[in-house]
């Protein structure tokens, strides 16, 4: 049998440190940390370091050895070689200022392209999806980012194109699911091919750039995240038959821009399009002359875009219907000797359905003070219409500035004035923020934006009673509950059921009462033994000391005795119960006892959250209804 | 011949001694040239003509520095000045180089100096002289003898000191043809005028390189002598002159032109260099041309458009010039098909970063989800927002004061959540999120730098980690309540014990005091006090039914009492007992040693102990902790901690004979108990339980508890079991049959275990502690050997308090019933009952 040497197998051969593997692979660091973040190669803990370290205790990063491997044929580490053999020449040709020749280099640098690399990270459709909630976050940061010295402003813009294609196609095809707006920014879940993509989009302010932020990192990942994305865009474009990239209505882009300004074209559409596009070449010329009429139909598209495009479908809809429609698996009536089971089936009209479309009636008419992108992103994503009040605003003031010709602007001020009286017709509510308004178009009903979102994650109309004009908003809870269990809003039922009874009393002596009844339990043993007299004479001294604080004697009583029947409530096998378990407990062997132990320390934790949760709820109510009482 | 020779070399070694003293220094120049003519005179027997010399030395060196003066004249250095010759080998080349150039300043400078052109001859014949043959040499050398005056100066460079020798040689009579006339000299002497010189080549002695006369030997060689070697007549040559610490100084103060620090390897003189030198010696550096050479100098257009009339090839024109390029056609029409074939687009438009990479379906041949490799651990992903975050959370979430200055305390890293939960009235009013950027850029740091492992979670109820145990309903009797508390001690009681028909409970204190009580009804019916200082450590009843003898210690005495509480009959039989051996008593054991004191003393009690029911005192010799009798009655022993070997004591009632079991010292005994019915003692020391067969007198076993300290044990009536206490907390359960070590090791008890005690018929055992607590255990043993012992805790009996931190000290269960009898450092016994 062979010597087993020491470090020759397992884990040591199973990691390599990291300045290993950079030597290996020939990088400098920063080429290395590019590579792992594109590969999305990740340091790992071992389980033992020593082991892996080959018997060193120092601490150390770890890669697996086989990922290391892996990279040793990539070709994006060829091209940042070439990548530094290019830089040499060029910095070498404008050195010796041969302008022409570092053109001619700069115009053949080594560019690399990352698909493959998706691919290779995600090799089904789905993992990529399943993958997108970091990709989009950073992607809908650098689209609220400004340009700087360190972002170009082509980074910035393909990352909004890239969000806003996005939103776009998420609202269109229904998909969003739940919407959050945070202290952080705005959570958005979308449920797409089946899988939840999570993501957060900051508030449209100027962001706080902090000095020690490396941007080199952030714009690696979002070199692969920009990659990634549009692979998976242009594929679910192609699934839902959509054209990839989707035309831009520029006239819009200028206007407010957002999702409003991207013209989801099916595909069937642009080869009719396609057809009459010779027509249309005809046509624009006409349309040159008479650009009101263009913007018209813009301003047409800006009511009908989702709720059109959604009419549009609607209408695909009905003319697929008789393919689309499932045939209905009838069960045959069940005769005695063979008995079926029945397979729910999908039904036609289900409740989700009735989610997804609960704006679809309406039309809403947004503020400009309300923040559009959310909104406008939440209620096409319901089937809503908006006309936003920013874009009208765009609309009517347009031209005024740059024509100068009065007679012209009286024109089309006037017949642009029509066509949006003719639009706010339609509007059935209206989303506001603000403490007050001045006037209330009668027909419309006045929400905040609030109304929308508490709507969107609980799947139904919530009452607009709360939301309205200067209203005190209820509390927006997140979709995803609350991390220790605890909801505010059975706490709410909860309390009212309390409520009913006498609350009063129960909390007048709330922390007092707990530590009463530890020493009334140690002591009851004692009193058990010893009976009799020793009671009595406990009983007066404690009406002695009630008296001192200036109880009287009957409540203490009344008290006393109500606390003597709150104790049945642990009876006395729930009792016996927890001394068994006590006692069981003594013979767990030290392992599961430290494993219980911590166990009980995160229940214990949760817990205690939800108790002191619950305390401060009960504090506050009991504040405010003695608020009341004092009005 | 050999003479010449040497006149030659003598004349060229000489001149670096005047040399020298010129160059180095010129303020005492003259001191120098003086002080060093008296030391020739002396040395060289042959000069008598001191004063000529001197003069002709004081000439050359005005004359010398004259040229010095004009330091652009290289050429006076390579035909007169010795020194030429001692130049680095580097400089030969350059010096031969521009050897004609000097020659044209000597011209000048000797112009200058009005020197007539005769002098001018000489010097340059004189040049002649040393490249030609040697015996022209010492023909000139002759002939310069009678050279006039103008020719001295001649004579003190090459050959003043040999003055004698080329005198004789004049002697010789041997006549120049190339001597016009003679002439008389200023010193009236003849001097020989010579013919003009035919200058070819012979005449040039420029190559000739001047040495000294020391050979090839390093100068290094004389650094302890006043000479630097000899001269052909073994006579020294002298050190060149160097100067004092003071002319040093002086050169450093004032550093004369070409003076380059260097020194003349041969010599041993300063080595000085002219401007023009150092820029030679620059340019050879440089590996420059070190000649007259212009680099620039125009080009001639040998080949250029003009047709010359005189053409420089005449031959035709070839064909070539006339017919296409085949090789061309080619490759043009390569770059042509390249671009047909569209490889090459020209004007192909500049892919510059701005143009999108084309984006196709990138998943069109989707593949069969597969599992993920075991290795690839995917990141986690971000945490969902909990109510908390919200701008509108309901109000409980908002934090008060106190948990926002926390929040605010705790370093940024420790802090559980990165936000403090905030309240909006509406969107409108919610600001931007500070830390956005750097919250995100930390998620791309963890997702590229942060190890990943995986963890397993446990996704259990905890409550299905607690053992699977009977419930103890099942498993009554056993003792749940206290019902007696028997309450008269005044002091710690320390010893309790049950006699064996269950009807009287005997108890020690630290009083002094042992108290009988009737157990039901927790009367007193007997007390007496053994000792008025010492505690009560132990109190047994004799397991003989029916003799009810009572054995206590305290302090170093045993008293073995019968308690006069039980029937005639009963007391006889106990006296009878007690009594018999006190016959054995009077007669010593006859192996034993007279002189060696005995191990303890039987004595009959004081009368008032006597009176009081004590019948017998046994005195050891140490304080007596524990006593424990045989099953039979007859034995007993007793343990005192402190007696080294003889701690243990193993009495014999009907012999009143006590013996020590053990040789040597075991360690600190705790407790030593007898097996329930084989001959053994098991003795527990602080840290093992060792079992001693007393048939065959040896060690059987040693049980390790593993705890640091014993407090207690006791053995399972079926003698395969032994639990202990220790007073780390521990109770350990073990299974002879299994291990020395525990089956089962407990910690429950908050403090000190100090009694554990199994009960004689039921499956029962129990332990006390500080802590004031009993537990009670159901510990069934099997039969079957392959089935481990079920322990199962049943009850925590808690009552006694705690008093001085000491809590329960002693146990002992009803011989028949699941009864227990605590004994409490609170005074109290108490009985608990099922």
């Amino acid at each position: 049998m062979r010597i087993k040497k020491k470090h020759q197998a397992g884990a040591a051969k199973n990691f390599i440190t990291r300045t290993q593997a950079v030597k290996k692979l020939q990088l400098s660091l920063a080429d290395f940390r590019r590579i792992c973040i594109f590969k999305g190669i990740y340091p790992r803990a071992p389980r033992s370091a020593k082991k892996a370290n080959k018997g060193s205790t120092a601490p150390t990063t770890f890669y697996y050895t086989k990922d290391i491997q892996y990279l040793l044929h990539e070709p994006v580490i060829q091209k940042f070689r070439d990548h530094k053999i290019f830089a040499r020449k060029l910095s070498r040709a404008l050195g010796r200022g041969d302008v022409s020749d570092a053109k001619r280099l700069d115009e053949n640098r080594p560019r690399y392209k990352l698909d493959r690399i998706v691919k290779e990270r995600y090799p089904t459709f789905l993992d990529a999806v399943r993958d997108l909630d970091d990709s989009l976050s950073m992607l809908f940061l650098f689209a609220a980012m400004p340009a700087s010295d360190k972002i170009s402003a082509r980074v910035t813009e393909e990352a909004e194109k890239l969000c806003n294609q996005w939103m776009a196609y998420v609202a269109r095809e229904r998909l969003l699911r739940k919407v959050f707006v945070s202290i952080k920014g705005v959570y958005y879940e979308a449920e797409v091919k089946g899988q939840e993509v999570v993501w957060l989009v900051p508030f449209r302010f100027p962001q706080n750039v902090p000095a020690d932020v490396d941007f080199r990192i952030m714009l690696t990942f979002l070199e692969f995240y920009n990659t990634l994305l549009q692979f998976v865009l242009y594929k679910l474009y192609a699934d839902a038959g959509l054209v990839y990239p989707p035309k831009i209505d520029s006239a819009k882009e200028q206007g407010v821009g957002g999702i409003s300004a991207y013209v989801m074209e099916s595909k069937r559409d642009k080869e009719l399009s396609l057809q009459a596009s010779t027509v249309a070449t005809a046509i624009t010329e006409s349309e040159m002359e008479s650009r009101a009429q263009t913007i018209s139909t813009v301003l047409s598209k800006f009511t009908d875009d989702a709720a059109g495009d959604a009419v549009d479908n609607d209408q695909d809809d009905d003319e697929e219907e008789a393919t689309e429609n499932l045939d209905q698996f009838t069960a045959l009536p069940s005769t005695d000797t063979a008995i079926s089971d029945i397979i729910p089936q999908p039904e036609e009209t289900s409740p989700e359905d009735a989610a997804r479309n609960l704006l679809s009636p309406f039309t809403l008419f947004i503020g400009r003070e309300v923040p559009l992108e959310i909104v406008e992103f939440a209620i096409i994503s319901l089937g809503g219409a908006v006309v936003s009040e920013s874009a009208l605003d765009a609309y009517l003031n347009v031209d005024t500035d740059a024509v100068p010709d009065a007679g012209e602007i009286d024109f089309d001020f006037d017949a642009r004035q029509r066509e949006v009286d003719a639009l706010l017709k339609n509007v059935t509510h209206q989303v506001c923020d603000r403490p007050a308004l001045a006037s209330r178009v009668p027909g419309r009903i006045y929400v905040q934006p609030q109304w929308i979102f508490d709507s969107l994650n609980r799947g139904r109309l919530v009452p607009v009673d709360d939301y309205g004009v200067g209203a005190t908003l209820p509390p927006h809870l997140s979709p995803w509950g609350d991390g220790a269990g605890y909801d505010p809003e059975a706490m709410g039922e909860e309390e009212e059921v309390e409520g009913s009874e006498d609350e009063d009393e129960e909390v007048e002596g709330d922390e007092g009462d707990e530590e009463d009844v530890d020493i009334e339990e140690d002591k009851q043993e004692e009193e058990e033994e010893e009976e009799g007299e020793e009671d009595e004479a406990l009983q007066h001294q404690r009406e002695l000391e009630s008296e001192a604080k200036g109880i009287m004697y009957s409540s203490a009583t009344s008290k006393k005795r109500k606390r003597a029947g709150e104790k049945p409530k642990k009876s006395a096998a729930e009792k016996q119960a927890e001394e068994e378990k006590e006692l069981r407990k003594i013979m767990m062997t030290n392992k599961q006892k430290k494993l219980y132990n911590q166990m009980q320390y995160g229940i214990q934790k949760k817990d205690n959250r939800r108790d002191t949760l619950k305390n401060k709820r009960r504090k506050l109510e009991k504040n405010k209804q003695h608020k009341k009482r004092v009005l | 011949m050999a003479k010449r020779k040497i006149v030659r070399r003598k004349s060229a070694a000489d001149p670096p001694a005047t040399g020298q003293g010129n160059g180095n220094h010129r303020g005492s120049k003259l001191e120098l040239v003086q002080q060093r003519a008296p030391q020739r005179a002396t040395e060289e027997d042959e000069d008598n003509e001191d004063g000529y010399i001197d003069d002709e030395a004081e000439e050359a060196e005005e004359d010398e520095e004259d040229e010095l003066e004009d330091e652009s004249d290289l050429g006076d250095y390579a035909s007169e000045d010795d020194e030429d010759d001692h130049f680095e080998g580097l400089i030969d080349g350059a010096i031969s180089d521009s050897e004609s150039e000097g020659e044209a300043g000597d011209d000048a400078t000797e112009g200058d100096d009005g020197e007539d052109d005769g002098d001018e001859e000489t010097a340059m014949f004189g040049e002649d002289n040393e490249d030609v043959d040697q015996e022209e040499t010492a023909e000139v050398i002759t002939n310069s003898v009678s050279d006039d005056d103008e020719e001295d100066e001649y004579l003190s460079k090459y050959s003043a000191p040999s003055e004698a020798e080329s005198l004789s040689s004049i002697s010789s009579g041997e006549d120049d043809i190339r001597v016009a006339y003679h002439t008389t000299g200023a010193d009236g002497k003849p001097r020989p005028i010579y013919h003009e010189i035919d200058p070819h080549y012979s005449s040039d002695d420029s190559d000739l390189e001047d040495t000294n006369t020391i050979g090839n030997v390093p100068l290094s060689a004389y650094d302890e002598y006043p000479h630097i070697g000899y001269d052909i007549n073994g006579k020294r040559i002298m050190r060149p002159a160097t100067g004092s610490a003071l002319d040093s100084l002086l050169d450093s103060i004032e550093v004369p032109t070409g003076w380059t620090g260097l020194i003349d390897k041969e010599s041993g003189a300063d080595l000085k260099l002219t401007q023009e030198e150092l820029e030679l010696v620059k340019k050879i550096q440089l590996g420059e041309n070190a000649g007259d050479v212009n680099p620039y100098e125009d080009t001639i257009e040998w080949f250029s458009s003009k047709t010359e009339v005189t053409p420089l090839s005449a031959a035709p024109e070839p064909k070539r010039r006339f017919v296409p390029s085949k090789h061309e056609a080619k490759r043009i029409m390569k770059i042509v098909k390249a671009i047909r074939e569209g490889r090459i687009v020209p004007n192909k438009p500049k892919v510059g970063p701005e143009q999108d990479q084309p984006v196709y379906d990138l998943w069109a041949d989707d593949l069969p989800e597969q599992q993920p490799h075991i290795m690839q651990i995917p990141a986690p992903k971000m945490a969902k927002p909990t109510n908390d975050e919200s701008y509108n959370p309901p109000a409980e979430y908002l934090p008060s004061e106190e948990e926002k200055d926390a929040w605010n305390k705790t370093d940024p890293v420790d802090r559980e959540k990165d936000y403090l939960p905030r309240k909006f009235s509406s969107l409108r009013t919610v600001p931007r999120y500070e830390n956005f950027i750097r919250e995100r850029f930390e998620r791309s740091l963890d997702l590229y730098l942060a190890p990943r492992v995986r963890k397993n979670k446990l996704n259990i109820d905890p409550d299905s980690l607690l053992p699977k145990l009977p419930s103890p309903q099942d498993l009554r009797p056993f003792p749940i309540k206290c019902s007696v508390t028997y309450r008269g001690h005044k002091g710690r009681v320390r010893a309790i014990s049950i006699d064996p028909s269950g009807l009287w409970l005997a108890t020690g204190a630290d009083d002094g005091t042992v108290r009988i009580w009737e157990v039901l009804t927790g009367r007193e019916v007997w007390t007496t006090t053994l000792d008025d200082d010492e505690a009560v450590q132990s109190v047994e009843w004799n397991p003989l039914k029916g003799c009810g003898i009572l054995a206590a210690s305290a302090g170093e005495r045993v008293f073995l009492c019968l308690p006069p509480i039980f029937d005639d009959e009963t007391e006889t039989m106990g006296q009878e007992l007690l009594a018999a051996g006190w016959g054995y008593a009077a007669q010593p054991a006859p192996t034993d040693d007279i002189n060696k004191e005995p191990l303890c003393k039987w004595t009959k009690p004081s009368t008032k102990l006597g009176n009081q029911g004590v019948d017998v005192v046994i005195v050891c010799r140490k304080t007596v902790k524990q006593i424990a009798w045989h099953r039979r009655g007859d034995y007993f022993t007793s343990v005192s901690p402190e007696g080294a070997n003889m701690a243990v004591l193993v009495h014999q009632i009907s012999k009143h004979n006590s013996q020590s079991p053990f040789r040597k010292s075991k360690g600190i005994i705790q407790r030593a108990l007898f097996h329930p019915f084989k001959p053994m003692l098991y003795v527990a020391t602080q840290r093992y339980v060792r079992i001693y067969d007393l048939s065959t007198q040896s060690l059987t076993k040693a049980l390790q508890p593993g705890a640091r300290w014993l407090s207690s044990f006791d053995i399972h009536p079926q003698g395969d079991n032994v639990v202990t206490g220790s007073y780390d907390k521990r109770v350990t359960w073990h299974d002879l049959d299994l291990s020395t070590k525990p089956y089962r090791t407990l910690r429950y008890h908050a403090r000190a275990v100090r009694d554990v005690r199994f009960h004689t018929r039921l499956p029962l055992f129990c332990s006390a502690s500080d802590d004031g607590h009993i537990n009670v255990f159901h510990g069934t043993v099997y039969d079957d050997l392959l089935k481990n012992p079920l322990l199962v805790p049943l009850k925590v009996l808690k009552g006694h308090s705690v008093v001085q931190s000491l809590g329960v000290l002693k146990v002992t269960w009803h011989p028949k019933e699941a009864w227990l009898f605590s004994a409490g450092a609170d005074g109290t016994a108490k009985l608990w009952t099922s």
